[in-house]
């Protein structure tokens, strides 16, 4: 501080406090400065006198001097402890603004406010409780979204035909180069790390397979929906929760629009479209990465194809596909309703956007463990 | 003086909002600040409060001069002040007792619980003890403006700057905040720079105005306000101050 003149922070400020008690009631007395720079020393002048449970407390106040809205908390205090204890308090010697400031601090305070767990624990604990909600309530959202769903088909033109293109090329077209980037590189991440033990029992040409199977069947499907999860889930959601945020899904209904036909549908549409033929895609670009790893051991490209091609079977392409589908409907689903049910506030997008990825994630794990089972004991 | 401004611009970049101010906030005053929608009002908070410096003239708050001082300097002015932004700027991580305990922990040395207390009164002094365990999304946008006026008065400071303290409140809560500034107005001193376009407001509690015109980049008046309401020449600022309903921010 310079010398120049803070004329509500003077150095030399101090609180006098007296206390008694007489049959069981205890009377606090405070004089002088009671202000920021006194409440800390007067609360803890005030511990020893309220451990000992007084029957009753009077506040008086008269002789106080100065007081500030941080004073005004040593009434705040001990209202709440005699609440609390169901003892009564009375203040005394407040008037005029003081009376005014008082009271105001007092209005509402309420000892009850149950304490609740803190930091990691109850973020960890919140965060996983969303999620697991999340998912309960997609049963209910897809109840919704089918009856939805049905009356388009039989009244197509409620479909909002220009937003599910613009949807398919937002959420396919421009996931392409990624998607084909990933797809490549776990090709030949597969064929690579196969490559040595095969080669012990002279099956080379066999990493072509391996490639093959678990590319189109499990990797093509399974990176593109993750991708789609990082993607077009997150959007999604912050899409939708940024609108609920601003009121926005208030004002589609308010003029009669569901937003689940108006916004839902066209994006669980355009990805159910989509992700399978990106799944086709990142599938063809990881034989292809495949490749650039068994080409230069001396396996020509038409070996290589012929070997992919018998091993690859219809009902093990379609597998890939269906899957690829079902996790879009639950990745788009799931993104969609984080953001339906987003809360208040500017925090709450941020939140939607992060259960939509995880609960996607989660969601495409257990899914591909449910089909991957179905699938097998169809003997597909 | 508690701030002097002297043929101040403000702006953004090399681009000047409002130019050639010349404006002395008394102290104990309560000074309302207002004007058209994106006329300048905000930044030229921003500008007394230090966070942007005026692209000319000086300013000087408690005699200190901050148009281009160091960080130091600016730290300690800093110091003086409490802020409202105009959209509450509350930790969204924290509930409201820590927001408001926030700056109780930087600066001060007191027990934990009377922190908690303290928190707990100014969240009271703003009509939001019965909230004070929730995080910022969990209310209005009303109520994180008061909160947001309850973590300005954490420290008690000498000057306070309020940036639309009663856009979007009710008019009880509006007329209960009216009371609390001329409280703590009367009782400490303290001097309050409030943006508003709450003509109940300003007549009610202020003892001056100023006003700022986006078109003209100018500050075209100052003084009391039902003086400048009846006798202003200037017939823009008559009819801002007489207007009945009030316009957004
Ligand atoms: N960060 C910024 N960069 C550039 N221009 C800005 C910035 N913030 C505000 N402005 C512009 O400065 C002008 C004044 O803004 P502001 O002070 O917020 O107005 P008011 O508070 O009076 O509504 C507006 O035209 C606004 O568009
Ligand atoms: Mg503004």
């Amino acid at each position: 501080m310079s010398g120049a003149a803070a004329p509500t922070i003077p150095g030399e400020m101090r609180a006098d406090i007296t206390t008694s008690v007489n049959g069981g009631a205890l009377t606090v007395s405070i004089g002088g400065a009671l202000v920021l720079d006194t409440v800390g020393g007067v609360h803890e002048a005030l511990e020893a006198p309220l451990a000992r449970g007084p029957r009753a407390i009077r506040l008086e106040l008269a002789k106080v001097t100065r007081l500030d809205a941080s004073g005004v908390s040593v009434a705040v205090g001990l209202h709440r402890f005699a609440k609390s204890m169901g003892i009564p308090l009375e203040i005394a010697g407040v008037e005029g603004d003081r009376k005014l400031l008082v009271d105001l601090a007092l209005r509402g305070q309420d000892p009850a406010t149950p304490p609740r767990p803190i930091g990691f624990t109850r973020e960890v604990g919140q965060a996983a409780a969303g999620i697991w909600e999340l998912l309960v309530d997609l049963l209910r959202f897809a109840g919704e979204v089918t009856v939805i769903a049905l009356q388009i088909v039989r009244r197509p033109a409620l479909l909002r035909l220009r937003d599910t293109l613009a949807a398919m090329a937002r959420h396919g077209t421009d996931a392409v180069p990624v998607v084909g980037l990933l797809g490549f590189l776990i090709g030949a991440i597969i064929a690579f790390q196969t490559y040595d033990p095969m080669a012990k029992y002279g099956a080379k040409l066999q990493v072509a397979d391996v490639v093959a199977v678990s590319i189109v069947r499990e990797l093509g499907p399974l990176i593109t929906a993750i991708i789609l999860a990082g993607r077009s889930g997150s959007a999604f959601a912050a899409e939708i929760g940024t609108m609920k945020v601003t009121q926005e899904l208030d004002a589609l209904r308010t003029f009669g629009i569901d937003p689940v036909r108006f916004l839902v549908i066209p994006r669980m549409l355009a990805t159910v479209i989509v992700t399978p033929m990106l799944a086709v895609y990142a599938s063809a670009l990881g034989v292809l990465g495949g490749f650039t790893v068994l080409g230069p051991k001396g396996i020509t490209f038409t070996q290589y194809l012929v070997e992919v091609r018998d091993v690859l079977t219809v009902g093990g392409f379609l597998q890939g596909l269906a899957k690829a589908a079902v996790f879009a409907l639950l990745v788009s689903a799931i993104g969609c309703l984080a953001g339906m049910r987003t809360g208040q506030g500017p925090g709450a997008v941020g939140l939607s956007t992060t259960r939509a990825v995880v609960a996607g994630i989660v969601a495409i794990i257990v899914a591909d463990s449910i089909l991957g089972s179905f699938f097998y004991t169809l003997g597909i | 003086m508690v701030i002097a401004l002297r043929g101040v611009s403000i702006g953004y970049g090399s681009r000047a909002i409002v130019e050639a101010i010349d404006l002395d906030v008394r102290r104990g005053e309560i000074l309302f600040i207002g004007g058209g929608s994106g006329c300048g009002k905000t930044t030229l908070l921003a500008s007394m409060n230090t966070l942007r410096p005026p692209l000319a003239g000086s300013i000087t708050i408690d005699g200190i001069e901050i148009a281009g001082a160091g960080e130091d300097t600016l730290q300690q002015v800093r110091r003086r002040f409490g802020m409202m932004y105009q959209l509450g700027a509350l930790f969204g991580g924290m509930t409201l007792l820590e927001n408001v305990r926030l700056p109780l922990e930087e600066f001060t040395r007191m027990p934990r619980a009377a922190m908690d207390d303290l928190a707990r009164a100014k969240l009271g002094l703003v009509g939001l003890a019965a909230h004070a365990d929730k995080k910022p999304a969990e209310i209005s946008g009303g109520m994180q403006k008061r909160a947001a006026i309850a973590r300005a008065l954490a420290l008690d400071p000498p000057i306070i700057f309020l940036d639309e303290p009663s856009a979007g409140l009710d008019p009880v809560t509006s007329a209960d905040l009216d009371a609390l500034i001329v409280a703590l107005n009367r009782m400490l001193g303290a001097t309050f720079v409030v943006i508003s376009h709450e003509l109940a407001s300003i007549f009610a509690i202020g003892h001056r105005f100023a006003m700022l015109d986006g078109a003209r980049r100018r500050l075209v008046a100052l003084g009391p306000p039902a003086e400048l309401r009846d006798h202003s020449d200037d017939p823009w600022v008559r009819r801002f101050l007489s207007r009945t309903a009030s316009g957004e921010g």
